[in-house]
């Protein structure tokens, strides 16, 4: 009664509220009993070891992974979820643009007889929103993990979602790349309004980016405002790769 | 399909084509290999690029047991379809459900299945015609051009165009949802039904190709113009039209040498589709520096 009553009140600026989920692979139990609750208009991270399950609760707001517990959208509109994968495993060799990747979204009239006009411009709109332009003819294959993250980036961005989910790699990124990357996100999240779950890796980074942090292993460890974790460099220490047990396999799940 | 045959068999006489090309059972290889070229390099494009390339195989190892199958329920010798289209089709299905239900790899699947449906394939083909007659499993595997008649003809056109149609329909999804399914879906696809729209146009294409170029060699002409093209190609579009290519000349030139030589057909196809492979990696190897 209590609860019902506190989400009512949530739900003029609550987006997503998840209660109790629990997810298991055979009988390894990657998520148990987690409750998140994401607001509109924040930056909110997610964060934890490899193995915590960060990716399996990312899958499971998208739909499609069997669960116990409720996941529920507080959507105004008709609740477009954009979503940029961690990676995309596919075979670097595949001959396949930017614009080619970008243009299989927008059209079903098959790509390698025709783009149509329309979907040209579309697709130069589209992938200019992350500063992608000068990437257009270059192969996927071929790009920096942060020209790849900006691309992917751009496809979520349309049509512009109510959520976006963003799944970020531990590695794979460099320096230059993560700080654009980040600008990046601070500025398309304030033009458009944008609310973001990201899972974040450094954690420093992520306590400086977010309105709102949620720490997993498993299940909820921590959940609020940034500045309450009075030492991040705990935190940080506390989800070391090393330090924790866990196999990082379990957090690709089933595909 | 008579006027089409004297026509072509005209152009034999008039020595623009081989004079093995005035009789019947080679026009209507030339038929095929123009029909069935196209198909197997594009959607080799998507087989390269899924990694199906081995599923592919087992499809073309089941057509052995799909071919005794079809002749237990009494189909004629040279017309056994709904055993073949049916068995191969159950497999792949079968395959396919294993790898989205189990934690096994696709490679594991393939391999279990892969020698299973050979060897099934021949202890019923023994059984049924009551005697091992190497000719029927060669004719399967190598392909056999002498039989092809004017029923797989049809069929071949039919199966060709269906497949051609679903390939372009579900093209942009079934290419998306090969990159990363979760994203796929995220952007409101079906990518579990896709993948098994997919496989049963897959399916269809290579049971459609047996006849000329071999459950053995099947593999072959879905892979290697895609990978050939790849060499040389710079996007998506390219990517399917020279694999298309590639693919159309590996079938066409190939049957037109194998009338010149006595060598099966589907094996000089082949080594025509190899050469087209080298002689891309050469043009790469010279003019094409990648980024």
């Amino acid at each position: 009664m209590l609860l019902e009553h506190k989400q009512d009140s949530l739900a003029q600026d609550t987006l997503l509220v998840i209660r109790g989920l629990s997810v298991s692979l055979g009988r390894n139990e990657i998520l148990a009993d987690v409750d998140l609750t994401v607001r509109r208009g924040c930056i909110h991270a997610l964060i934890g070891p490899n193995g915590a399950g960060k990716t399996t609760l990312i899958r499971s707001i998208l739909g499609g992974m069997p669960h116990v517990g409720t996941i529920r959208f507080f959507f105004h509109g008709d609740g477009t979820i954009g979503y940029v994968p961690q990676f995309l495993d596919f075979d670097r060799s595949v001959p396949i643009t930017v614009s080619d990747f970008i243009g299989l979204m927008l059209q079903d009239f098959p790509l390698f007889i025709g783009t149509r006009k329309t979907t040209r411009g579309l697709v130069q709109e589209i992938i200019s929103a992350t500063e992608c332009d000068h990437l257009m003819d270059r192969m996927m294959g071929g790009l920096s993990g942060g020209e790849f993250r900006r691309v992917l980036l751009a496809q979520a961005l349309h049509p512009v979602p109510e959520l976006l989910l963003l799944d970020e790699p531990a590695s794979n990124m460099d320096e230059v790349g993560t700080r654009q990357f980040e600008r990046l996100l601070v500025k398309l999240k304030e033009r458009h309004g944008l609310s973001i779950l990201m899972v974040g890796h450094d954690i420093q980074r992520i306590l400086a980016l977010a309105d709102h942090v949620t720490a997993i292993n498993r299940t909820v460890i921590f959940d609020g405002k940034p500045d309450e974790l009075e030492d991040p460099s705990k935190v940080a220490a506390l989800f070391g790769l090393s330090s924790l047990p866990h196999d990082s396999s379990l957090e690709k799940g089933p595909s | 399909m008579d006027w089409i045959y004297h026509l072509i068999a005209g152009w034999a006489e008039a020595g623009f084509l081989p004079s093995i090309f005035q009789h019947t059972f080679m026009i209507r290889g030339l038929l095929a290999a123009i029909l069935i070229g196209p198909l197997l390099g594009a959607i080799g494009t998507v087989v390269v690029t899924k990694k199906l390339a081995f599923f592919t195989q087992t499809i073309g190892n089941a057509a052995m047991s799909g071919v005794a199958i079809g002749l237990l329920f009494g189909e004629p010798i040279d017309g056994t379809y709904a055993g073949l289209y049916g068995f191969c089709l159950i497999v792949a299905l079968v395959m396919t459900f294993i790898k989205n239900r189990s934690r096994l790899s696709n490679d594991t699947i393939i391999g279990v299945v892969l020698a299973q449906v050979l060897g099934i394939g021949i202890v019923l083909m023994i059984l049924v015609t009551s005697q091992f007659n190497i000719h029927q499993v060669e004719a399967i595997l190598f392909g056999s051009l002498i039989t092809l008649n004017d029923t797989d003809l049809i069929t071949l056109l039919a199966a060709a165009g269906a497949a051609g149609i679903m390939f372009m329909l579900t093209f942009n999804r079934v290419m998306l949802s090969s990159f990363n399914p979760v994203l796929a879906k995220a952007r409101g696809l079906n990518p579990v039904f896709l993948e098994y729209l997919f496989v049963t146009l897959m399916t269809i294409v290579v049971v459609a190709s047996l006849k000329l170029i071999g459950a053995l060699l099947v593999l072959v002409l879905i892979v290697v113009p895609a990978a050939g093209a790849q060499n040389i190609v710079h996007n998506l579009r390219q990517f399917i039209w020279v694999s298309i290519l590639f693919a159309t000349i590996s079938t066409t030139v190939g049957l037109l040498l194998s009338g010149l030589l006595p060598v099966p057909s589907g094996a000089v196809i082949v080594l025509v589709s190899s050469l087209l492979f080298y002689g891309s990696l050469m043009v790469k190897a010279i003019f094409i520096r990648r980024q």
